[in-house]
């Protein structure tokens, strides 16, 4: 009897064991407390939230400013050394090969922002576990992730060229090496499709500045015309910009670049960055809320006094001789662009400035429009500069204007030359220095001020390739090197 | 006839056992090899219930049933000798052997069993008590090196640091550490931390597929079986004591430039770049400072250990309390210090005739202090990097800080002493393991076990960073010069707890039978359930009062978040877990300990795979072949022949399961910093995204492993050979696929993609010989090789994982894990000699910014560029075969060892220069070229301070081989005579030991032992060297 009793114990003792192994190698990510596609976007609160995320990798297109003017005319990669950035080096000097770190992340950097913004498309009606979340604002909100998701092909497009398109769902490993490039002009087609769309639904005024409006879009969609040569619908999507009055340009060009004169009346577009969240990752130096780009531009081992308001840095994008050049006497512009060290530190005594001439590639010159300057940053202070880049200014909604109205079917050169000398009194402070010239000679004056006006901004490079002006005005430009850049060479 | 006449005395003799009447008897047990007396041998009469322990003196007496009884002598280190009693009348005079000397009845612990070494037929290698304990390693892997063939360690100089272990090769990229069981229960390369190694009985290191297939999944990278100490029935207790104290310092230190060659050269890069002369007047600038001078210190190491041992007729035990403390030799004992104290309890209990428990406890106390290490900017890479003109103690009036500042050196390169001064750390860790294990002899050839091992840690770290000046106009200060904190800048106080506890539950039975007396099994079956958890809290907090260590603290310090500071004040918890399901059986067979075989299964769940890949099962088989007990064999010459050979196949699980989430908030400092959260004008908004993925097919590493060898004794068992060859496979690698960048930065999981092999030879050779009555010799070489490849990674062979990041002026990575290659090799440009002039710049493929005096790199590709395409293998971080040289030389009293350790073909990548304009450099660069001709080599470019051609690139100019010899072990001990100490002492033995003695290698750096695993070994950022130690020490028997 004992016998049977521990043997009928023993085997509900064995049979209970074995159906518990299951469970014991099974496994629900909640055991580790962590969420899951299944468990979000249940509320308005997770879809405003993931749509927050969707402007992040804005921010890591850090790079694409110093290599729009690196490649150019306008700067020079310079840093400590040949060694020191690599990759803005083989870019200055069209040395590219297939691996360039700055390319590849820019290409990654935007395609993650085109995953998030599908994957919110994707669910959009709903979730993933079926369910229809809805909520007033939903399309207006929708309405930011297709600019968003406009602005990073956009980014790809005049960076690369043809690109991989996908706008359905956010990919997996599944589909790894599975795209080919689509042709440009389809790339293009889906920004205008996404532009249009955000137009349809965003307010004109965002209560949180930094926000997409809907001028934005539309002056975004004119760029985007523009680079197609569809100056008629540039032409009318600007002009809708221009008469809405919500912008002015600012009387001082220079006050635009402090940090007082973010989102400022001139401000149509910019990429918001801060130093409230102190940053630390030398892993991901562009992933933080800062501006890296800030730091590269700083004077290197700059000291003086503390009433010397700029920080050290490392002699990164320098602009040019060149550059300095082409700017008339009396033109605001010249020194809220570039800064002379030599000639600060001999105008400026009583700051005791001592500094290191850049080690690589000097112009004595430096980017005044981005230079760090003191208490603008935090945590890792070469991560967390606060300085936003300030993407589509009014000034260049009215230049666009300009050349579109002067190149459109039915030209309007009156019209452009008034836009234009808008942006010219604004640079002299006076009328003495306005163009009256028209045609040909006036779509050259355009393009010209638009180097003048938007130096040091990331778009020189981008604007030569458009107008076909690269070969001429970039030493060692080859086209098909830097000209709709090479694949990054993981595709 | 024969046969029957035998059989006639043995029925004689059972009878005389039978009916005798009990006889007393008296005797002697000395050792065969020494002749002194054994005190405290336990005897007992086979068969029989009595036990006696002999005395101080070796004698013994006890009552025997008569003439015929068989006494069972046993004592520890001694082969157990069964001794037939003949002649009663006058004392017995027995000699044991020392069970080293002996081979056939030698038990080593496998997987859930013990087996007799003459049945085994895997590979296993083995390392005994004696020999840990003339080494007095730190960690226990510190005795495996260069001893125990198959197995490659590397060690790192920094006290208590994890080595490197390999055993047979890199099979994997996730991870290369071997499991390790102690006392049976299955625990980590890491937590050999904890274990002292004067506790250890033996390390069995199981190493091809027919040992290690029982631990299946967690089996393919070999199995460290740890045994510790237990005392034994009826033994009379044994107290020991040892105790040693040595002194540490560097080994040598590397050449780099004084004030005034240092002077010299800043001028030059200074000039030949165009600028000015930085140092004016040279004659000013002497020698300077020595700053490797000032950060090596003396350190000591100590050990100190009591045990006792010991048994009664119902239970043993062996008790052991211990302390260890290593000093660093970098800052010394108070800034760099490993220390450790156990007690161990191990316990059995004879329940019932029937019934045995087993308690072993341990309990330890882990302190440590640490300091930055292995980087330019580390305290010795900054003692390397700084600028030698500056004076060590700080001259500049008014200014805070005790140690001298550079004013040219103005971010990342420091006073190597400020640094020193300014690290506070303490990390205090409690960790109590151990098992309990009921063993139940069913029959007497049926034993059911079940043991439940655990792993409970503690640790309580606690860290200061100070707000310090270092210098003015230097980037990095958080103190001006007036002594006023830098606005923004605070110091901070952080504190972590972290814990966690492990177990595994495993109940197996044993089953012995034979079949016709001749066909011998030997079965086991179980299942083994195992649970890793653990968690983590931390604070920190800034503001600490006055600056201070004393006050730093989290209740101490005084910050609180507000809107412009939100990391005044913080916090963190997080936890995780591992759970693991398995069914093993094993049967070995031999029929007459000639012809052996065995097979393994196991059959693994893991919590961490896909709903479809849960299990994986593994076998294994071998075979071997005794061909000495063949009677055709016969030779005067070998003693001894075994043939031994197994095939099976293992697994690796070392991943994480895969989901699919969500993560919401900020900065991501994950591998691809896939960060969310925006700022709308300076307001900052959390946001959320996708921030895992899932790969459904996710299952195990399988590898699958052949091992032929063999054992030999041969010219009178003076000699011993054991040679192993192996090959591995793996397959379903788990490796991080390449992925489309386009498929954006949430981090691409973990697929099996990818294979593996690796091959190669274990062999040991033995020699032992007694000459006349005082003199003994043994010595002994072992030899590893392992050849590794990747033989696939992903379907185009274009995944690759690189590693062995440094900075010298940009980031730079050295080592990459890819198709085709050896695990880890070391890829960069090859050069070949310097430009002389223009013409030859001309007349070379096309290389940016090159000018004379410029490296030329080779256009490997041959496409008239030299671009990245051109890198190529430059080094192999691994040796290409190790060696192990172990003498032992006994004469009287005398005992002497000498270990030395040669590691071949392993190349060592230069890594702890910054490169920087103002940093210091290695001496070599007095040799640069400096005009046409003057020299050719590589390795001594022009020096400028702009360097367009990139000279600084990764290429072969850093890569120097770093073979090495090392004479890692002297030991000259005393044995005092027992009849000078017998009435105190039964043994009592003084030695003199230098560890480290001497070190030959062309490598120019500290050491060229390099430990860091797959990716980082060898690779010289600035390393830890490891110190050499002369020290006394003392062994006690009581």
């Amino acid at each position: 009897m004992k016998k049977l009793i521990i043997a009928t114990l023993g085997l509900a003792l064995t049979a209970t064991f074995f159906s518990s192994c299951k469970k014991w190698v099974d496994y629900n990510p909640h055991e580790d407390y962590r969420i899951t596609d299944l468990d979000y976007l249940k509320s308005e609160s997770h879809y405003r939230t993931m749509a927050v995320s969707v402007y992040t990798p804005l921010q890591w297109l850090n790079q694409a400013v110093p290599v729009g003017d690196i490649a150019s005319d306008n700067a020079v990669s310079g840093g400590e050394n040949a060694s020191d950035v690599l990759s803005l080096q083989q870019i200055d000097d069209y040395t590219l090969t297939p691996v360039n770190s700055t390319l590849t992340e820019l290409w990654q950097a935007a395609y993650e922002g085109i995953n998030r913004a599908n994957y919110m498309h994707q669910y959009k009606q709903t979730n993933k576990a079926g369910e229809t979340i809805n909520f007033a604002g939903k399309d207006a909100l929708y309405g930011e992730i297709y600019f968003l998701r406009a602005y990073y092909y956009f980014h790809l497009v005049r960076f690369f060229g043809d690109v991989p398109l996908f706008t359905d769902k956010r990919l997996g490993l599944s589909e790894s090496q599975s795209l080919q490039r689509a042709p440009k002009a389809d790339v293009y087609k889906q920004i205008e499709t996404d532009l249009t769309a955000a137009i349809a639904t965003l307010p004109a005024v965002q209560v949180e500045k930094g926000r997409i409006t809907k001028y934005a879009a539309q002056a975004l969609l004119g760029k985007v015309y523009l680079y197609q040569s569809k100056f008629d619908a540039a032409a009318t999507v600007l002009e809708s910009v221009i008469t809405s009055n919500a912008f002015s340009l600012v009387s001082n060009f220079s006050g635009m670049y402090l940090a007082t004169g973010e989102n400022g009346p001139e401000s149509v577009f910019e990429i918001q960055y801060s130093n409230t969240s102190p940053y630390y990752n030398w892993g991901g130096v562009t992933r933080g809320q800062g501006n890296l780009s800030v730091q590269q531009c700083g004077i290197r081992g700059l000291n003086g006094s503390a009433a010397m308001p700029y920080s050290a840095g490392w002699s990164t994008n320098l602009p040019t001789a060149n550059l300095a050049n082409a700017y008339a006497a009396g033109d605001q512009r010249k020194a809220a662009t570039i800064l002379d060290i030599e000639a600060y530190k001999t105008a400026n005594p009583s700051f005791g400035i001592t500094y290191q001439v850049a080690p690589f590639k000097n112009t004595g010159l430096y980017n005044q429009k981005y230079l760090p300057r003191k208490g603008e940053t935090s945590g890792q202070v070469e991560l967390n500069y606060l300085n936003n880049f300030r993407t589509i200014r009014y000034a260049e909604v009215l230049l666009m204007a300009a050349e579109a109205f002067n190149r459109s079917t039915s030209p309007n050169d009156t019209k452009a030359q008034g836009y234009l000398n808008q942006v010219r009194q604004r640079a002299f402070s006076d009328n003495l220095h306005n163009i009256t010239a028209t045609g040909a000679t006036l779509k050259q004056a355009i393009w010209d001020e638009r180097r003048l006006e938007l130096a040091m901004e990331g778009d020189r490079f981008f604007d030569l390739v458009r107008t076909g002006q690269a070969a001429a005005k970039i030493t060692g430009f080859q086209s098909g090197k830097m000209n709709y850049s090479r694949f990054p060479s993981r595709k | 006839m024969k046969l029957k006449l035998g059989m006639l005395c043995l029925s004689l003799l059972a009878a005389g056992f039978l009916l005798g009447q009990s006889i007393t008897i008296s005797g002697k047990v000395s050792s065969k090899s020494s002749g002194d007396p054994l005190a405290g041998a336990n005897i007992t009469v086979k068969g029989g219930s009595t036990t006696v322990a002999t005395d101080a003196k070796g004698s013994f007496t006890m009552s025997v049933p008569g003439p015929g009884s068989v006494l069972v002598i046993s004592y520890v280190g001694m082969k157990t000798l069964e001794f037939t009693v003949v002649n009663t009348n006058s004392p017995l005079l027995i000699q044991l052997e020392d069970a080293a000397a002996s081979t056939g009845q030698e038990v080593i612990v496998v997987g859930y069993g013990t087996q007799r070494v003459t049945k085994v037929s895997g590979a296993i290698s083995t390392i005994k008590s004696a020999d840990i304990e003339k080494l007095r390693p730190v960690r226990a892997e510190e005795a495996l090196q260069g001893v125990l063939p198959g197995v490659n360690v590397i060690q790192s100089g920094s006290p208590g640091s994890k080595p490197t272990v390999l055993i047979r090769g890199i099979p994997s990229f996730s991870g290369t550490d071997p499991v390790v069981v102690i006392d049976g229960v299955p625990q980590t390369l890491t937590d050999l931390n904890s274990l002292n190694a004067a506790d250890i009985e033996s390390i069995n290191v199981l190493k091809d597929a027919a040992t290690t297939a029982i631990y299946g999944v967690k089996g393919g990278n070999g199995v460290i079986v740890v045994t510790t100490r237990t005392g034994r029935k009826n033994q009379k207790t044994e107290i020991g004591i040892n105790s040693s104290y040595g002194i540490q310092e560097v080994m040598n230190t590397v050449g780099v430039l004084n004030a005034s060659e240092y002077g010299a050269m800043i001028n030059e890069g200074s000039t030949v770049a165009g600028g000015n002369a930085i140092f004016p007047n040279l004659s000013l600038l002497g020698v300077g400072t020595n700053w490797q001078n000032e950060v090596f210190k003396t350190a000591s190491v100590q050990t100190h250990n009591i045990s006792a041992r010991g048994g009664s007729e119902k239970m043993n035990y062996f008790l052991s309390g211990g302390f260890l403390s290593q000093g660093g030799i970098v800052g010394g004992n108070d800034k760099s210090v490993f220390s450790r104290a156990n007690l161990t309890a191990n316990l059995n209990f004879d329940l019932s005739n029937k019934v045995r428990l087993i308690i072993n406890t341990t309990g330890v106390r882990l302190d440590g202090k640490g300091l930055q290490e292995n980087s330019f900017n580390s305290v010795l890479g900054s003692a390397l990097n700084f600028d030698p003109t500056v004076p060590v103690l700080n001259n500049a009036a008014g200014t805070p800080g005790k140690y001298g500042f550079s004013n040219l050196l103005l971010s990342e390169v420091f006073n190597p002493l400020t640094k020193l001064d300014n690290t506070f750390n303490k990390n205090v860790g409690t960790k109590i393991y151990g098992k309990f294990e009921l063993q139940y002899d069913v029959l007497s050839n049926l034993k059911l076990t079940s043991r439940f091992g655990y792993t409970k840690y503690d640790g309580n770290s606690r860290s200061f960073t100070p707000l310090v000046f270092y210098g003015p106009s230097n980037v990095d200060n958080s103190l001006n010069a007036d002594g006023s904190t830098v606005a923004g800048k605070h110091n901070s106080v952080a504190h972590e707890k972290a814990s966690n506890f492990n177990f595994t539950w495993e109940s197996f039975a044993n089953y012995n039978f034979k079949i016709k007396d001749d066909h011998h099994f030997e079965t086991v079956l179980g299942f083994s359930v195992a649970k890793i958890s653990g968690n983590a809290a931390g604070a920190t907090r800034q503001d600490v009062p006055f600056n201070s260590w004393e006050f730093a603290d989290f209740t101490a310090a005084t910050g609180n978040n507000n809107a412009t500071n939100s990391n005044a004040l913080g916090g963190y918890y997080y936890q995780y877990f591992r759970r693991n399901l398995s069914f093993f059986g094993r049967v070995n067979y031999d029929y007459k300990d000639r012809y052996l075989a065995s097979f393994t299964a196991r059959r693994d769940g893991s919590y961490a795979f896909g709903v479809d890949n849960k299990y994986a099962n593994f076998f294994s088989g071998s075979a071997g072949w005794v061909v000495s007990r063949e009677k055709f064999f016969k030779s005067d010459f070998i003693d001894h022949l075994k043939i031994r050979g197994s095939y099976g196949s293992i697994g690796n699980e070392n991943v994480d399961p895969q989901y699919v989430g969500i993560v919401t908030g900020g900065p991501s400092y994950g591998s691809t910093a896939n960060s969310n959260g925006y700022s709308f004008n300076d307001v900052f908004f959390p946001g959320s995204t996708v921030g895992s993925a899932a790969n459904e097919a996710l299952r195990w590493e399988k590898q699958l492993q052949v091992n032929a060898g063999f054992d030999m004794t041969f010219f009178k068992r003076r000699f011993s050979l054991t040679a192993d060859y192996f090959q591995k496979k793996v397959d379903g690698l788990l490796f991080t696929p390449s992925a489309s960048l386009y498929l954006g930065t949430v981090p691409i999981p973990t697929a099996n993609i990818g294979s593996t092999k690796s091959s190669g030879i274990d062999l040991t050779l033995g020699y032992n010989q007694t000459i006349g009555k005082s003199f003994k010799l043994n010595t002994s070489f072992t030899f590893t090789t392992a050849k590794n490849e990747v033989t696939a990674t992903n379907s185009d062979g274009t995944a690759k994982i690189l590693g062995g990041y440094y900075f010298n002026g940009q980031s730079q990575s050295v080592t990459v894990f890819e198709k085709g290659q050896t695990p880890g090799y070391f890829l960069g440009y090859k050069t070949m000699g310097l430009f002389q002039n223009a013409a030859e710049i001309a007349a070379a493929p096309v290389q940016t910014g090159a000018v004379p005096g410029d490296i030329r790199f080779v256009d490997v590709n041959g496409d008239g560029v030299i671009s990245a395409a051109d890198q190529t293998k430059i080094g192999d971080p691994f040796p290409d075969f190790t060696i192990g040289w172990n003498l032992g030389l006994e004469f009287k009293n005398f005992d002497f060892t000498a270990f030395t350790y040669a590691s071949v073909g392993n190349d060592v990548y230069s890594a702890w220069e910054r490169n920087a304009n103002y940093s210091n450099k290695y001496r070599a660069i007095l040799a640069r070229w400096t005009g046409e001709n003057t020299t050719n080599d590589s390795r001594y470019p022009r020096y400028s301070f702009t360097d367009a051609n990139s000279n600084i690139r990764v290429s072969d100019r850093y890569v120097e081989d770093g073979s090495f010899i090392k004479i890692k072990n002297l030991q000259l001990g005393y044995t005092f005579p027992a009849k000078m100490t017998k009435n105190v002492f039964s043994r009592l033995r003084f030695y003199v030991q230098v560890k480290n003695a001497i070190t030959l290698t062309k490598y120019s750096g500290f050491d060229p032992e390099i430990a860091g695993g797959i990716l980082d070994s060898g690779i010289d950022r600035g390393a830890y060297p490891q110190a050499r130690t002369y020290s006394v020490g003392l062994d006690i028997k009581l």
